[in-house]
């Protein structure tokens, strides 16, 4: 699970893989549209529905944290 | 470059990636123009960098989501003040409007006078569009009909989703504002008039591209169109696209375009059965729809 979503991280954002911030959206990693083709790529990966309320910035300020957010998601 | 101006303020008004590029622009010729420089956010963005911008670099960040707070506070404006609006839905009162010390521009992201009013991606991609582009104009009483400061057009290709085409809007957006910026400070640009028909379309915020209903046997090429012009990923500006499957009323979760063959695969494998639909398109792809049933 985890290797496929850095492939679409890379696929989107390379430099994510390299983030080690807090904050990829305040250091300009990545932007609200990066976010959208991020989510899009995963909910078809995964089959599974990312809803609006997990899209915020603690659930993709790094990688570490949208791979929880899957995970978590895939639990339930 | 000419940096004279009789400005002595301006105000950044917005929410999104335009209004972070163009307050940061703002903010780096802040010295060599001279003058005060404040943002205000009116909606809240939940990916928004413009606070950060504001922190970092000193320049006072004010969130006022009321309207009636914001045309009060703007109303006291008393110095010459330049108002940029950049993804900004606030309709600036006649009142503001017509002070005589405040000049207001706004970015509207499609070519006035065409396709006035709200989520005009949406409704380009809708009709069938093949070009847009950007619009920065002057403010005035009437909705996107102040004269024209630039403009920037951009192809619509035939996959284009409405989230794809606004970030390439916001790009042009950023361009032609640093374009014009100082001849905007300089108040020399030759704005030019819309010469708008008397019966052009003010698009609402209530309206949905065919009420938001499609039926199955209509062109999948038209559905897939349809899809498209109201996908903004997780922004819920427009509910779930629906129709009827099997009798039922369903809500569209997702779609895409997929070769025929990884189609055939997947149904062979039951999916069809799963809440997935398969329209063929064009030249040997698929539209993929997900469904659930709401009724």
């Amino acid at each position: 699970m985890e290797e496929k979503i850095l492939e679409i991280l890379e696929e989107h954002c390379e430099e994510a893989l390299d983030y080690n911030g807090e904050s990829m959206m305040e250091d300009g990693i990545i932007d609200s549209f990066t976010v959208i083709n991020v989510i899009s790529d995963i909910e078809d990966e995964f089959d599974i529905e990312i809803d609006a309320k997990y899209v915020v910035a603690e659930n993709f300020k790094n990688k570490e944290a949208i791979i929880a957010l899957v995970r978590k998601l895939l639990e339930e | 470059m000419n940096t004279d101006t009789t400005f002595q303020q301006v105000i950044v008004i917005g929410y999104g990636k335009v209004t972070g590029e163009v307050l940061q622009y703002v903010y780096d010729r802040k010295a060599e123009y001279g003058y005060d420089l404040a943002f205000i956010e009116h909606e809240v963005h939940p990916f928004s960098i413009t606070e950060k911008i504001c922190s970092e670099n000193g320049i006072p960040f004010e969130r006022i989501t009321d309207k009636k707070e914001l045309a009060a506070k703007l109303d006291k404006l008393t110095a010459k003040t330049l108002i940029i609006s950049a993804s900004n839905n606030f309709l600036f009162p006649s009142s503001l409007v017509d002070k005589p010390n405040v000049t207001i521009i706004n970015f509207h992201n499609a070519l006035l006078p065409d396709y006035p009013g709200r989520n005009a991606p949406t409704w380009v991609i809708y009709m069938g569009e093949k070009e847009t582009g950007i619009t920065w104009h002057y403010v005035t009483a009437g909705v996107d009909e102040g004269n024209i400061i630039v403009q920037k057009r951009c192809e619509i290709t035939e996959d284009m989703k409405a989230y794809e085409l606004t970030e390439q809007l916001m790009n042009l957006a950023g361009e032609a504002f640093k374009e014009s910026f100082a001849d905007i400070m300089a108040e020399c640009v030759e704005a030019r008039e819309q010469g708008f028909a008397k019966d052009r379309r003010m698009y609402r915020s209530y309206e949905v591209p065919a009420d938001g209903l499609f039926e199955l046997t209509g062109k999948p090429e038209d559905i897939y169109r349809l899809l498209r012009s109201v996908d903004y990923g997780k922004n819920d500006i427009f509910p779930p696209m629906r129709t009827v499957i099997d009798g039922r009323e369903v809500e569209i979760l997702r779609y895409r375009k997929i070769p025929a063959d990884k189609a055939g695969i997947e149904q062979s494998g039951g999916q069809e059965e799963k809440g997935f639909r398969y329209l063929p398109l064009r030249e040997n792809t698929v539209l993929k729809l997900k469904y659930v049933c709401v009724k």
